[in-house]
């Protein structure tokens, strides 16, 4: 069996938190899922280099940074990892063009089509270039700092927590931002989050850390919602999460429909091909054990029951509507539908409990 | 009181401040970054002991240098095999002002990298810079103010250094007299009229060193 193209093994202490963690994955776009205080930031730091060095041994994207046994321990300067912490922290004695040379070298071509070009592009930042640092706002802020990181031609990306300083409605452009910028790349990324929501839709694989320890790994829809991991994601916020694109649109509405083919009716009128993630409340999915008549629910679904799970008066109803979705319900409605696994029920969801977070 | 004599003993008074600030320079912002960036044991004794000659009688201070530069004193040996005179020359003036301007510089120099978040150094070392790369491109331009606000500071504290540089330097018109021992001098030789003069060139140097720092040196909180 050939070696994992990343490899994380770290053991820190800190007074009292200890982080120790051996984590290995090949996919390209990893997200780090974890409360915080878990020990993502320290882990993305030990795999900069920025911590004193311990028995590490780190592989990132196929190539050795950190191997203690080997005696070998690149320098953080040496490690080409694109870093975006989570302020920015956008060097403020210079510009926004100033940041960027920094990272890309004095004679960078910020036209053409290089790397740094082309992030200018995919990130528009274009008209930023002669503002000074403080003069962006949070949104902007983290899309140069994101820039600057690819400017340096890095072996891989490392995010930490890029959306947590940005209030919600710029939330949803940056992580746009984020996900074509992830798309276009064919480096390996890093994608610290404590948002289940951003959790779902970024990364590949998830790999879930909490108080220094390793959870859980794999797809993070899987996860996210397996029974080791849910307290702490229902904890954290954890919803529905759907990624569709546009199929047909309207002056007041559109439709998408998900790569499973479930389809739905958003309340705003979107271009035709657009992607979309949507979070959807467990809370705000109604189920109806007969066809509903005349309802204003502009979602009406036809679901299978496939799992019940009760906890202290709450119910969470895994149903199978085409994408895997969760209604929360309250145990009496459970018990007055009669709702088992394998039942049939119509799972109603209004148009605007459909929030689009990308 | 000619105009060449003011002439004389303000070129000099110039000349010690800048000499002195010139050879503090370097080990004070050394002396700042480490006492800003590390931790270590003893580092209160050793902030401590550099603000001593800022607090210590400026003559208990010149008594210490005296005995350390003399011929007579524990390195007198090492003077003489070298034959260098520096008791009684503009040198140990100078040397003088460094001492009681070193203490001013480095707490300028601490307080002014303490407060650039150390964030930017290590962002910088991931894009591929040194450590020494990463100061000199980064933190040392964002705690400039604080660093020139420092050397400023120095610079006319050692203008006005009086107590230390009499003991070492003496008052030797042409050869260590500067405006503080000047203005002294004339007073004790009733000369009124000299020292109003050289008063009013140091308050000139002062004022105007003083608006520099006050006005756009001045650090205003943490560099963001």
């Amino acid at each position: 069996m050939s070696e994992a193209a990343t490899q994380i093994r770290v053991a820190i202490s800190r007074g009292a938190f200890s982080l120790d963690v051996n984590l290995s994955w090949d996919a390209r776009v990893a997200v780090i899922f974890g409360p915080s205080g878990s020990g993502k930031s320290t882990l993305l730091e030990a795999v900069l280099g920025l911590l004193p060095a311990g028995a590490a041994r780190i592989r990132v994207g196929g190539s050795w940074l950190d191997d203690a046994e080997r005696g070998l321990r690149l320098r953080p300067e040496a490690r080409r990892l694109g870093w975006v912490p989570q302020h920015a922290l956008l060097f403020p004695h210079l510009g926004v063009e100033g940041n960027l040379r920094f990272a890309a070298g004095r004679g960078a071509d910020l036209s053409g089509d290089g790397t740094l070009a082309r992030a200018i592009e995919a990130l528009e930042i274009g008209d930023l270039l002669g503002r000074r640092a403080h003069e962006l706002s949070g949104g902007e802020r983290q899309r140069v700092a994101i820039a600057r990181a690819l400017a340096s031609r890095p072996r891989a990306l490392l995010l930490d927590e890029p959306l947590a300083s940005l209030d919600l409605p710029l939330r949803a452009r940056v992580l746009r931002h984020l996900l074509r910028m992830r798309d276009e790349l064919e480096i390996p990324i890093l994608w610290i989050t404590h948002d289940p929501d951003e959790a779902q839709v970024a990364g590949e694989i998830a790999v879930v850390i909490e108080r220094g320890r390793l959870v859980a790994t794999g797809p993070p829809r899987e996860v996210l919602w397996s029974r080791a991991v849910l307290p702490l994601s229902e904890a954290l916020g954890l919803e529905n999460s759907i990624d569709a694109r546009v199929v047909s649109t309207s002056a007041l509405e559109c439709s998408v429909e998900t790569p499973r083919g479930l389809r739905l009716v958003l309340p705003v009128a979107l271009p035709i091909g657009e992607r979309v993630c949507l979070s959807l409340r467990a809370h705000d999915v109604l189920l109806s054990a007969d066809p509903p008549g005349r309802v204003s629910a502009r979602n009406v679904l036809a679901a299978r029951v496939d799992k019940i799970e009760l906890a202290q008066g709450d119910a969470s109803v895994t149903l199978d509507a085409g994408e895997r979705l969760v209604a929360r319900l309250t145990a009496g409605a459970v018990e007055r539908l009669g709702l088992r696994p394998g039942s049939q029920v119509h799972a109603l969801i209004k148009a605007q409990a459909l929030r689009r977070i990308a | 009181m000619s105009g060449a004599e003011i002439a004389e003993i303000t070129g000099l008074t110039l000349r010690v401040g800048a000499v002195a600030t010139a050879a503090i320079l370097l080990p004070g912002i050394a002396t700042g970054l480490l006492l800003a960036r590390r931790s270590f044991r003893g580092k209160a004794l050793v902030q401590a002991v550099i603000a001593l000659p800022m607090v210590l009688p400026p003559v208990a201070v010149g008594l210490a240098l005296l005995l350390l530069l003399g011929r007579r004193g524990p390195l007198g040996p090492l003077w003489s095999a070298l034959g260098v005179e520096l008791v009684f020359t503009w040198w140990a003036a100078a040397i003088a002002a460094a001492a009681v301007g070193f203490p001013l510089l480095a707490r300028a120099c601490e307080q002014a990298f303490a407060a650039v978040d150390p964030g930017y150094e290590r962002l910088a070392r991931t894009l591929g810079l040194s450590p020494l790369q990463a100061f000199l491109r980064v933190t040392l331009p964002l705690a400039r103010r604080g660093v020139i606000y420092g050397a400023l500071l120095a610079f006319t504290r050692a203008l006005g250094e009086f107590g230390a540089t009499a003991l070492v330097a003496g008052i030797l018109p042409g050869r260590t007299e500067t405006l503080a021992l000047g203005i002294y001098a004339r007073v004790q030789l009733g000369e009124d009229g000299g020292a109003l003069a050289l008063c009013a060139i140091s308050f000139a140097i002062a004022l105007a060193a003083m608006l520099i720092a006050e006005s756009w040196l001045r650090p205003q909180g943490r560099s963001r």
